[in-house]
C-alpha cells in the first residue's frame, strides 16, 4: 500500500509539467442514459487517469502484448457490463453491447485515451410509473463517476426524479411515461409485486450484500485476521502451538458467529433509522478495528475474548453495512425484507470465504512455520489498516483500496494456493518421514534391499 | 456677404461630410467589421498558409476539433500563431478581437497568459506558450452567407459562427490553468468574475432554494465538455422561477460572462433571448459552499436552460482546485450555428 503511495507521488513529480494537463488519479467514467419508449440506451467514456492506467490497461491488455485486440476490446466491454448492476422496476435487466471503440494503448497510458462503449436495455412493458437503478460497480476503488440522463426525446416520457449517492456509483432514475401498457392484469400484478417486494427486489438486494463482502476489502480483512491465531493456544504475552482442530473449529465458528450477531444488530437499528450515524468516524472506526486484531495476531491482547471483540466490532461494521442499505432509499416496509436480504447475502458471502480459507488456517496452523503466515498476515492487515486510518482522517484518497483490491480479484487463485501449500506442507513432513523410514539402513533390511533400489534412494 | 456665404457653405459641406463619415461609420456592422479583418488576415498569408487556415462551412471533422488540453496532447488544426510573423499575427488577434467583445477578448489574452506562465514556469516547456493559439476559418467569410471563425489551444476553444447579422459563440470552452497569477505586478484571474458572481449568487439564496441548488453528489467533471456535442441533460437544481427579481439578475449577471465574450451586438442579442427564458433557466451547484475571498471557489456548477448549458468545472488534478479551472458554454439548440445557419 505504501508502495503505491510512493508510485503515486513519483508519477506526479516525473510527469512535471504533464500534470497540468492529464487526469491524474481518477478512473472518469462518465454514463448517459437516454429513454425510450421500449429500451433504454447507454452511452459510457471511460478515461483512466495517467496515475492509474497501468491498473486499467492490465484489466484490458490480459495478455500484456501491448496491442490492444479486437478480442481484448470486446472482453473487456462485457466485463464492464458485468460490473454494472442495472434494474428495471426492481427486475435485473441484462444489458446489450452495441459498440466499443479504443484508442492507442500509448494513449491510455499517458491519461488521455477516452473508451466509449454503448450499450441497450430492453424494456418490457410496464406501468405508469418507472424506475431504473443503474450501479457502476467497475473499478470503483478508483473511480469518479458521473451518471446523467438525456431528457426524453419521446414527448410522453418524463423524468420524475434522479437520485444519486455521493460518488455517482448508485444512480436512480425515475420517470412516468403516458399510455405504458394498459393491459391491467400485468400492471396490478407488477405492482402488488413490488409494493411488497420493495422497489430494488429481494435477489439484488441479497446479491449486494455479497457483493458488499466481496468488494469491501476492510470487512473481510478484519474478520480473516482476527482468525489468524484463532487454532492457537495462547500463554501469557505470546502465541504457542497448535490448540487442536476441534478448538480451531471451535474457536473460528465463535469468532464468526459472533461478528455476525454485532453486525446485525447495528444493520437493523440504523438501516429503520432507528440511529443515525455519520460515516466518515465510522469508517475510522473500522480500520482500527482491523489495527487491533492484527496487534492481537502479533501478540496475544485479549485471548479467549476474541468472539467478544468481534461482537463488539461487528456493532460498528454494521454501521457501515446500514449506510449502504440506506443508499437505495427503500421504505420503511421495503426496509425489513432488505435488511434481511441483505444480511443473508453478507453472511453467505462471508462463510464462503471462511469456508475456503479454514481448512488451510487448521492444516497450516499445526507447523512451526505458521507463525510466518501469522506475522506476515498480521502486518499487512496493520499496514493496510494505518493506510485507511490516515487516508479516511486526513480525506485523501490514495490507493490502500486499489492494492487490496487488486489482490481480491485474485482470491480465488490466492485461496486455492493457499490450501495447496498447506496440503504440501502438512502432508509432505509425513512423506518425507516415511521415505526415511524405508529407507533407514535398517540391519534386517538392508541385506533383502536389492542394490538398483537402494541405488535409487541415493538420489535424494 | 459673398466672403460669408462661402464660409458657411464649406462649414455645412465639412460638416456634413464628417455627419455622413461617422454615419457611414456607424452602418458598418460588426460583421462586416468582422469579415474585412478577416479577409485582412487571410490576404496576408502566403498561398500554403492560406490552405493550412481553410476549411469547408461543413467541415464536422474541424468543428470539433478542440479541447481543453494542450495542443501537443490533442492536436489542433488551422495555422497557429507561432507559424506567422509579426503582420501577419497582429492581423490574427484583430480578426479575433473584432468578433469579440473588449471584455471577451480581454478574457481570451489572460488564459493565453496563464500559458506563457507555465511555460516560463515549467522552464521554458514546449507545450505551454502564448503562441500555441489556432486560428482557423470555415467556410467563406461573407456578411451573407454563414461561416465560422475559430481560436484556441490549451483551455481556449472560440467557435463562433456568423451568419449576416447575426454572431453565435456557442460552443465555447474557457478555462485557466494557473487560474490566478500576477502579470505585470497585477493580480489576474482569467475567470474570476465566473466565481465570485456563481458565489454571490449561492450566498443570495436562501435556505429552502439551497436545498434545491445543492447537489447531494461529487461531480468530477464537465458532464458536456470536448466531444460532447448536441447532449440536452436533464436539468437540475433550482429553476429560475422560484428566484425573486433579484436573484435573477445575479444569474443573467452571471450568464453574461460567457454570453458577453462575443461583440456586443451579438451578445445583446443573446442576452434578450436569455432573459426570456430565464424563469425556465436551473442553477445547480455541487461542492464546498464557502469560498475564499480574493480566490476562485472549488465548487462545480452548471446553469441550463432551453438554449443554454453553462458549465464550471475546478479540476482536482494537479493540486489545488481553485487554481485550474474548465469551463463550457454551450446552446444545445444552436451549438455552431446549427440553428441560425439552416435559416
Amino acid at each position: 500500500m505504501n508502495t503505491r503511495l510512493v508510485a503515486a507521488a513519483a508519477i506526479l513529480l516525473s510527469l512535471g509539467a504533464g500534470a497540468f494537463a492529464h487526469r491524474l488519479d481518477e478512473y472518469l467514467q462518465a454514463t448517459i442514459i437516454s429513454v425510450e419508449n421500449d429500451r433504454v440506451q447507454v452511452s459510457m467514456r471511460l478515461i483512466p487517469g495517467v496515475a492509474v492506467s497501468s491498473i486499467v490497461l492490465a484489466s484490458i491488455d490480459t495478455n500484456g502484448d501491448g496491442v490492444i485486440s479486437e478480442a481484448e476490446q470486446r472482453t473487456y466491454a462485457e466485463r464492464v457490463l458485468r460490473d454494472l448492476s442495472i434494474m428495471v422496476d426492481g427486475k435485473s435487466a441484462s444489458p446489450t453491447l452495441v459498440s466499443q471503440k479504443f484508442p492507442a494503448t500509448e494513449e491510455l497510458k499517458e491519461g488521455l485515451g477516452e473508451i466509449q462503449m454503448e450499450f441497450t436495455v430492453d424494456l418490457a412493458p410496464g406501468g405508469p410509473q418507472r424506475r431504473i437503478v443503474f450501479e457502476n460497480h467497475h473499478h470503483n476503488e478508483i473511480s469518479a463517476y458521473l451518471v446523467n440522463c438525456l431528457v426524453p426525446r419521446d414527448p410522453s416520457i418524463r423524468i420524475l426524479r434522479q437520485n444519486r449517492n455521493e460518488s455517482q456509483s448508485f444512480y436512480q432514475l425515475d420517470y412516468a411515461q403516458d399510455g405504458g401498457s394498459s393491459d391491467p392484469l400485468t400492471l396490478k400484478g407488477w405492482s402488488t409485486v413490488r409494493g411488497s417486494m420493495g422497489a430494488v427486489g429481494f435477489a439484488s438486494i441479497f446479491r449486494l450484500g455479497m457483493r458488499h463482502i466481496a468488494e469491501g476489502t476492510d470487512h473481510l480483512l478484519f474478520l480473516l485476521t482476527l482468525l489468524l491465531p484463532a487454532p492457537l493456544l495462547a500463554l501469557g504475552w505470546r502465541w504457542v502451538g497448535f490448540a487442536g482442530a476441534r478448538h480451531s473449529l471451535w474457536q473460528i465458528l465463535r469468532v464468526v458467529t459472533a461478528f455476525t450477531i454485532g453486525h446485525s444488530i447495528t444493520l437493523a437499528i440504523a438501516a429503520l433509522g432507528l440511529v443515525r450515524v455519520p460515516t466518515r468516524p465510522i469508517e475510522v472506526l473500522i480500520a482500527i478495528s482491523i489495527l487491533v486484531s492484527a496487534i492481537h495476531a502479533l501478540r496475544p491482547l485479549f485471548p479467549g475474548r476474541e468472539a467478544l471483540i468481534a461482537a463488539f466490532f461487528g456493532l460498528i461494521h454494521g454501521l457501515a453495512f446500514a449506510a449502504t442499505l440506506e443508499e437505495l432509499g427503500l421504505g420503511r416496509w421495503e426496509r425489513v425484507a432488505g435488511i434481511l436480504a441483505f444480511n443473508l447475502g453478507i453472511e453467505t458471502m462471508q462463510l464462503m470465504v471462511v469456508a475456503a480459507i479454514m481448512p488451510s488456517l487448521v492444516l497450516l496452523s499445526r507447523l512451526r512455520s505458521y507463525s510466518v503466515l501469522r506475522i506476515g498476515g498480521a502486518l499487512c492487515a496493520g499496514g493496510a489498516s494505518v493506510g485507511w486510518i490516515v487516508e479516511r482522517l486526513v480525506h485523501v484518497n490514495y490507493s490502500v483500496d486499489v492494492l487490496l483490491n487488486g489482490l481480491a480479484h485474485h482470491a480465488v487463485w490466492i485461496t486455492g494456493g493457499l490450501f495447496l501449500i498447506s496440503l504440501a506442507c502438512s502432508l509432505l513432513p509425513k512423506f518425507l518421514n516415511t521415505q526415511a523410514a524405508a529407507t533407514e539402513p535398517r540391519p534386517g533390511r538392508t541385506r533383502t534391499v536389492p542394490q538398483g533400489v537402494s541405488g535409487f534412494t541415493h538420489v535424494d | 456677404m459673398n466672403v460669408f456665404s462661402l464660409r458657411t457653405l464649406c462649414g455645412v459641406g465639412a460638416l456634413a461630410l464628417i455627419c455622413s463619415s461617422v454615419t457611414a461609420a456607424k452602418a458598418q456592422t460588426a460583421t462586416s467589421r468582422i469579415v474585412s479583418a478577416a479577409n485582412i488576415f487571410l490576404a496576408a498569408l502566403d498561398e500554403k498558409q492560406r490552405q493550412s487556415a481553410l476549411f469547408a462551412f461543413d467541415d464536422q471533422r474541424q468543428r470539433a476539433r478542440w479541447s481543453n488540453l494542450p495542443v501537443s496532447f490533442a492536436p489542433r488544426a488551422g495555422i497557429s500563431l507561432k507559424e506567422l510573423n509579426a503582420a501577419q499575427r497582429s492581423a490574427a488577434l484583430a480578426l479575433v478581437s473584432s468578433a469579440l467583445s473588449r471584455r471577451g477578448f480581454e478574457k481570451v489574452e489572460q488564459i493565453m497568459e496563464g500559458d506563457e506562465v507555465n511555460r516560463i514556469k515549467e522552464g521554458n516547456n514546449q507545450i505551454f506558450g502564448k503562441d500555441l493559439y489556432y486560428i482557423s476559418i470555415l467556410g467563406k467569410p461573407s456578411e451573407k452567407d454563414p461561416w465560422m471563425l475559430q481560436f484556441g489551444g490549451h483551455h481556449l476553444a472560440l467557435n463562433i459562427t456568423i451568419a449576416g447579422e447575426r454572431g453565435v459563440l456557442t460552443p465555447t470552452l474557457t478555462g485557466a490553468q494557473p487560474a490566478l497569477y500576477t502579470s505585470s505586478g497585477k493580480t489576474v484571474r482569467p475567470l474570476g468574475q465566473e466565481s465570485d458572481k456563481a458565489f454571490a449568487l449561492l450566498s443570495a439564496l436562501d435556505e429552502n432554494q439551497r436545498k434545491q441548488v445543492i447537489l447531494s453528489y461529487r461531480l468530477a467533471d464537465l458532464v458536456l465538455g470536448p466531444g460532447q456535442d448536441g447532449k440536452t441533460i436533464q436539468p437540475e437544481g433550482l429553476k429560475a422561477s422560484a428566484m425573486n427579481d433579484r436573484q435573477r439578475a445575479m444569474l443573467l449577471d452571471l450568464i453574461s460572462e460567457w454570453a458577453g465574450i462575443i461583440h456586443e451586438s451579438a451578445a445583446v442579442a443573446r442576452m434578450a433571448e436569455l432573459k426570456t427564458d430565464i424563469s425556465e433557466t436551473w442553477f445547480a451547484w455541487s461542492g464546498p459552499t464557502t469560498a475564499t475571498p480574493g480566490s476562485n471557489i472549488t465548487a462545480y456548477y452548471r446553469i441550463q436552460g432551453p438554449h443554454l448549458v453553462i458549465e464550471y468545472a475546478p479540476q482536482r488534478l494537479g493540486g489545488d482546485p481553485s487554481m485550474h479551472v474548465h469551463t463550457m458554454y454551450r446552446d444545445p439548440t444552436n451549438d455552431y450555428g446549427r440553428g441560425i445557419a439552416a435559416k
